[in-house]
């Protein structure tokens, strides 16, 4: 085509250049308006929908087989008949409807009237008050006159619009007097029909009609959708972007749209309804309900964003679910995230944040297994965490081990291998792991080791048990061993399963291989008087016999570990200590000084140096009282309290393929195996990583893991933390000890614990269960029996041992029990008991009819006794306990033997007594018991 | 191969490469200019381009979500744009020789032409194509908000927006305020004052090569060499910590590179006259002020000897001076490179009591 002049292009092509980008310009617009239409929650809650759909329709369904037609049949022909008889009265009911505008019409126009002298009225009042404010005498009179005609006109306006109304009612109730039939008939009928009606309503809820095609319909849906993003702000927990603190944003009901409705326990993710909706979380009536506590607070991750699944950043709790999500929804680990979700095992670890302060976390079963276990293997005792300064060192004293251990040899052998010699201990193995199991540090080791156990030993001072062991009969000592009540603390070889299995407590040690190990004098000692060898020890007495001491060390002395004690420790050697004291000494100075330093040590100063330094190197004195180690010495691991909140980053995974980038990974696998770490760095010798190994068990790993994770440095607002009210806070603090002595390994204490019950066949014969003890018992007399236990309940064979106490153990644990039991500490208890007439005549006869005295022989016969002495009653219990006991035992204590005489309190006990009251009854009984007294003589008493 | 092409890629070696080629194909520019090259040269760019992209480490290093498209985009444009104006200069060139004067002087190339609608009306066309094609462009590579800032855990690697990167890594070999503030400022000096520097009316509306010879060397030295072959290396070669990485090396966070960098007047006074450091800092670092101050003397004077006679005149006094100056600034770049490579040389001046390091 030949070009025009002046032209570079012909104008058709350029024509139809434009239109071709035009269509590509709106076909962009198009697409552009689409992408930012379609997300992907929208789907998610159009399936949502869909699901609530059908789930009404069920509803609907289940509703209308409940109404019976017959039933709504006659209810509209009484409803058509009454309709009829009002028909008849039209003529009347017209008359009085005509009569009822007409009032009300005068009701508007006296509205008006009162209005308008209420105004002038205002204004006078305030002219007036004006005019006096300023001194304005003739306006003051001037405005008062007119005020006060206002003010009558006012009072008059509204006094007849009084009676109008008055009339108005009264039209009413007669139009209505006609209709009543037809009105209360309609009322039957909705309220027949209510439950389908309102189920018909939320169908409709769900129908997606034209309206709700335009509300959702792309560009035009940023009116009022239906369809969009659903959102809780939580002020009561924190975000921390970094230059302040924000309240959290959930909007994970976007997707997760019935997390907070019951009735979809059934469906699949994101559709399902939260477990335990009603009791835990984020149902209304539960502890954490959504509108508070959101979703974050305790899942973590990024509840801002909805974005695709990826955003919030969803973490698989296993390898499966994550392969399955991998392929759904194109999953990936989140990036450049501070926190990211909890898999779902570990979700518990978030209740730490808000709960702090308690010893367990109610339902959190993981996390207070978890909880537990720090404190029986330790961890806190190398690392410091915060709220765990309170607890003593996990390690038994070593000052004066010389006085129970066999010999040195044992002390060598125990550190190289503890689990070599008893399987369960709880001494983790620092030796032979996968970073020094190299013949050349294994060496260095040994060399350590003889070091550090010489120190301990020759620092130990002499120790001179009080008792000699003179033999027993081992078949019995292991009886009083199941039997009183060792197997609450400790497993013990050799001893029934039930014990050990079931009862499963790892407070103690595991008895294994003791007559390896100690000395058996000082075992005798030990059983009697724990506290002589060990000021800190929480072993109690259990005031046995000499000769159950001596039964008891029988047993323990007869389990041997042959192979152990054979076993003997290479000696060590001088040129290995030499140079590893070198490479100390060297540290800061050159290797010449180094070597001249330790030129002027004589041998017994190098194995004594090594000694030391190695105890500081592996950090035993964190654990156990070493002598030269001060007490406050810091521990030697890094501190834990935030290891919930320290960035990946900060973990050093070393160069471990197979261990995901994420911090439960790494704690977990560090648990598993500490010195993983270093497989494959050429380190030093004095460079190796030195936790040792516990050899825990996958489930212990994972709650450790989840008590971890807890340790979080989140700023939580007051408002949002479980603030502890006073008796809380006094219990909280009485558990501390009650957890230090293990109580909860024998009693059941309002629910918690109590294990020991479980290997005897009637619960009767363990620790009683203390069920709102406070209550139970008074102050005075709980506070003596801690400090000077004695037995209660003859036929139990399980001791209440006596614990080495102190005064403000006992006070704290006293407390807490009455805290717990909301008790105050006085009640009217020595108050002289007063009768009225007849009464005592009447418990007389109760006590005798009841035949109390055939289980409660203490003090009325020499028979055995099946129920606590009935004289010590009023030192002991409260009396309001004591009616409350009568009234329903079983209610206290499930297993009591004590008959439910009363019947929770509605049946007379003993028939024609007190005019079979059974409140009366109770209180007289209670009377009579507490007139016996401890302080009265049981005979004067039987006489009387 | 793989390793090979790491090894050969680090700065000291790639650097020394991409100069070598550059003089090379100025001293064989009819070569360079023929269609054939032009051909592999693009092709060869394009090829080259996907094989990296067949690599893992690389296409985890240099992933394609961020903003790393646009280089390559950038590299594809700078050769074709850079061959195309050789090739054009070369074609001219040799009209010029033959006395057709250039192809943009013929009368048919200076015909004129309305504005409307042959301007205006296709200007429309390139908003409209490009407006779509950013569009689609924020369609597949979104800009979605991030995870909110935080000052105590700053990205690793940090990286500037991709057209900074040749700026980020000059700060790897000089003081902050040159590497951040003087050269950058004097770039852009420099390329404002070129109208006013190049008063030389050759190659005005036409493309030449011979009849501006040093002045195209000059500036495709900068631009190819010291800019986007800079960038490319702060792209696809710099990861955590600005550790240099190859191609195909993983991006590992805890990579050592053995870096122990001492100052001029360290190695003076230290390393050659086995004494301490003079108290006085002048005396110290007097190594480092003659040697800066003896740079620009000394090269300031090569060039009066060499090149004076031919250009003061012809630019005057002022024009030349400036155009030394910002000539030796340039050159300051390659040098001070090759002297931390070669000597591990930290700052020629060291001056941290006043903050001047040079």
């Amino acid at each position: 085509m030949k070009k025009e002049p002046g032209m570079a292009y012909n104008t058709k092509t350029l024509n139809r250049i434009f239109a071709v980008l035009s269509v590509v310009f709106l076909f962009v617009v198009i697409w552009m308006v689409m992408d930012d239409y379609i997300r992907p929650w929208k789907k998610v809650q159009l399936d949502g929908l869909q699901i609530k759909r059908e789930a009404t329709l069920a509803k609907l369904s289940e509703v209308e087989a409940q109404i019976k037609p017959e039933e709504v049949k006659a209810l509209e022909e009484k409803i058509d008949a009454s309709k009829a008889v009002v028909e008849t009265k039209k003529q009347d009911i017209k008359k009085l409807e005509e009569k009822l505008s007409d009032v009300q019409k005068k009701i508007y126009a006296q509205n008006m009237y009162v209005g308008s002298v209420g105004s002038n009225k205002g204004a006078y009042q305030f002219n007036y008050e004006h005019a006096v404010k300023f001194n304005q005498t003739s306006a003051a009179i001037k405005y008062k006159v007119e005020l006060d005609k206002y003010k009558q006109l006012e009072t008059d306006a509204k006094d007849a619009r009084k009676s109008l109304e008055q009339e108005e009612r009264n039209i009413k109730s007669e139009i209505a007097k006609f209709s009543a039939d037809v009105d209360q008939t309609e009322k039957d009928l909705k309220s027949l029909l209510g439950a389908k009606n309102r189920t018909l309503i939320a169908l409709k809820k769900t129908d997606k009609d034209p309206i709700w095609l335009m509300r959702n319909a792309p560009f035009i849906d940023y009116l009022d959708p239906t369809i969009k993003i659903h959102q809780v702000v939580i002020d009561n927990a924190l975000d921390d972007r970094y230059f302040q603190h924000v309240p959290k944003v959930d909007r994970c009901t976007t997707c997760h749209v019935f997390a907070d409705q019951a009735g979809f326990e059934n469906q699949p993710n994101p559709f399902k309804t939260h477990p335990n909706l009603d009791t835990l979380a984020v149902g209304v009536s539960s502890a954490h309900p959504m509108k508070d506590f959101g979703c974050t607070s305790c899942h973590s991750g990024e509840g801002q964003r909805v974005n695709d699944f990826n955003s919030p950043a969803h973490i698989p709790d296993s390898e499966e679910k994550k392969q399955a999500w991998i392929k759904k929804y194109n999953w990936h680990e989140p990036h450049k995230l501070p926190s990211m979700m909890l898999p779902l095992k570990y979700t518990e670890a978030s209740c730490v944040k808000c709960h702090t302060g308690v010893e367990r976390v109610p339902t959190a079963a993981k996390l207070n297994d978890g909880r537990e276990l720090i404190e029986q293997y330790g961890c806190y005792g190398c690392h410091k965490i915060e709220g765990w300064d309170h607890l003593k060192k996990p390690g038994p004293m070593l000052t004066s081990i010389k006085g129970k251990v066999k010999n040195v040899e044992f002390l060598k052998n125990w550190i190289w291998s503890p689990h070599s010699f008893n399987p369960l201990s709880k001494m983790p193995a620092f030796f032979n792991q996968v970073n020094n199991s190299k013949p050349e540090f294994q060496k260095l080791n040994i060399t350590e080791v003889n070091a550090m156990a010489e120190y301990i030993w020759n620092k130990s001072a002499d120790y001179k048990a009080l008792d000699k062991f003179t033999g027993g009969d081992s078949a019995k000592g292991k009886e009083l061993i199941e039997k009183i009540g060792c197997v609450s603390c400790h497993q013990v070889e050799g001893i029934d399963d039930k014990y050990n299995n079931q009862v499963a407590s790892r407070k103690g040690p595991y008895l294994t291989g003791t007559g390896s190990k100690v000395d058996a004098d000082w075992l005798v000692t030990w059983l009697k008087k724990p506290n002589h060898y060990s000021k800190e020890t929480i072993m109690p007495s259990f005031r046995l016999t000499d000769k159950e001491a001596g039964d008891i060390t029988a047993y323990l002395m007869g389990l041997k570990n042959k192979v152990f004690e054979e076993m003997k420790f290479e000696a060590l050697d001088p040129v290995l200590r030499d140079q590893i004291l070198i490479d100390y000494f060297s540290q800061f100075s050159p290797v010449a000084d180094a070597k001249k330093k330790l030129a002027e040590m004589t041998d017994d100063q190098r194995n004594h140096e090594l000694g030391y330094r190695s105890i500081s190197k592996y950090g035993c004195y964190s654990c156990h009282t070493v002598d030269g180690f001060e007490p406050d010495r810091a521990p030697i691991g890094p501190e834990l309290t935030n290891v919930g909140s320290k960035p990946v980053e900060q973990f050093g995974f070393g160069i471990q393929k197979d261990v995901p980038h994420t911090r439960h990974n790494w704690i977990a696998a560090h648990l598993k195996e500490p010195a993983r770490w270093d497989i494959g760095i050429p380190k030093e010798f004095g460079d190796i990583n030195k936790m040792p190994n516990f050899y825990l068990s996958d489930k212990e790993i994972e709650s450790i893991t989840t008590a971890l994770l807890g340790q979080v440095s989140d700023k939580v607002p007051m408002k949002g933390r479980k603030n502890l009210n006073a008796n809380e806070d006094l219990a909280e603090k009485g558990k501390k000890i009650t957890n230090k002595y293990n109580c909860e390994g024998c009693h059941k204490i309002d629910g918690r614990g109590g294990d020991l019950v479980k290997a005897l066949d009637d619960p009767s014969e363990g620790a009683p269960y203390l069920v709102k003890q406070g209550h139970r018992v008074q102050t005075d007399w709980f506070y003596n029996f801690l400090k000077n236990v004695h037995p209660i309940r003859p036929w139990v064979k399980v001791r209440m041992p006596s614990f080495n106490f102190t005064n403000d153990e006992i006070n704290t644990i006293v407390t807490y029990f009455q805290a717990e039991a909301g008790q105050v500490t006085f009640e009217d208890a020595h108050q002289k008991i007063t009768w009225e007439p007849g009464e005592k005549e009447a418990a007389k006869k109760l006590f005798n009819e009841l035949a109390c005295t055939s289980c409660h022989t203490g003090g009325f016969s020499k028979e055995e006794a099946q129920a606590p002495n009935l004289f010590y009653v009023k030192k002991r219990l409260r009396m309001s306990w004591v009616e409350k006991w009568f009234e329903n035992p079983q209610a206290i204590l499930e297993y009591t033997a004590m008959p439910n005489f009363w019947d929770g309190g509605k049946a007379s006990a003993v028939p024609g007594v007190l005019n079979d009251d059974p409140k009366k009854q109770m209180k007289a009984l209670t009377k009579y018991i507490f007139e016996m007294g401890y302080d009265r003589d049981p005979e004067a008493f039987r006489k009387e | 191969m793989k390793d090979l092409i790491n090894y050969l890629a680090q700065p000291v070696i790639s650097f020394t490469i991409m100069i070598v080629l550059f003089f090379i194909g100025m001293r064989y520019i009819e070569v360079v200019a023929k269609k054939i090259v032009g051909w592999i040269l693009m092709v060869g760019t394009v090829v080259i381009t996907a094989l990296l992209f067949t690599d893992k480490y690389f296409r985890a290093n240099f992933n394609l979500t961020t903003d790393n498209v646009p280089i390559i985009f950038l590299i594809l444009l700078v050769v074709w744009t850079s061959w195309y104006s050789v090739h054009k200069g070369i074609e001219n060139d040799k009209r010029i020789e033959n006395g057709l004067g250039p192809i943009e002087g013929t009368p048919e190339n200076r015909e004129k032409i309305w504005a409307w609608p042959n301007l205006v009306y296709t200007e429309l066309f390139a908003i409209i194509a490009a407006t779509s094609f950013l569009t689609i462009w924020a369609i597949f590579f979104k800009a979605p908000l991030e995870e909110p800032a935080n000052p105590t855990w700053a990205p690793n690697p940090a990286k500037a927006p991709w057209y900074f990167l040749g700026l980020q890594e000059i700060l790897v070999y000089f003081d902050p305020w040159i590497a951040g503030v003087l050269l950058p400022g004097l770039v852009v000096v420099g390329l404002i004052a070129i109208p006013f520097i190049d008063i030389n009316p050759k190659g005005n509306g036409y493309f030449t090569f011979r009849e501006r010879k040093m002045a195209i060397t000059i500036w495709l030295f900068g631009w190819l060499v010291l800019w986007i072959f800079l960038i490319v290396l702060g792209t696809a070669m710099r990861g955590p910590n600005w550790t240099f990485y190859g191609p195909f090396e993983e991006w590992d966070l805890h990579k050592v590179v053995a870096e122990a960098n001492i100052n001029l007047s360290e190695i003076f006074w230290i390393k050659l006259f086995n004494t301490s450091l003079p108290s006085n800092i002048f005396v110290r670092e007097v190594f480092g002020i003659i040697a800066v101050l003896g740079y620009f003397a000394g090269t300031g004077f090569l060039f009066n000897k060499y090149m004076g006679k031919k250009y003061l005149p012809r630019m005057g006094v002022i024009r030349y001076y400036i155009f030394i100056f910002l000539f030796q600034m340039m050159a300051t770049l390659p040098l001070k490179m090759y002297l931390r490579w070669f000597i591990d040389l930290k700052y020629i001046l060291a001056m941290p009591e006043f903050e001047f390091n040079i």
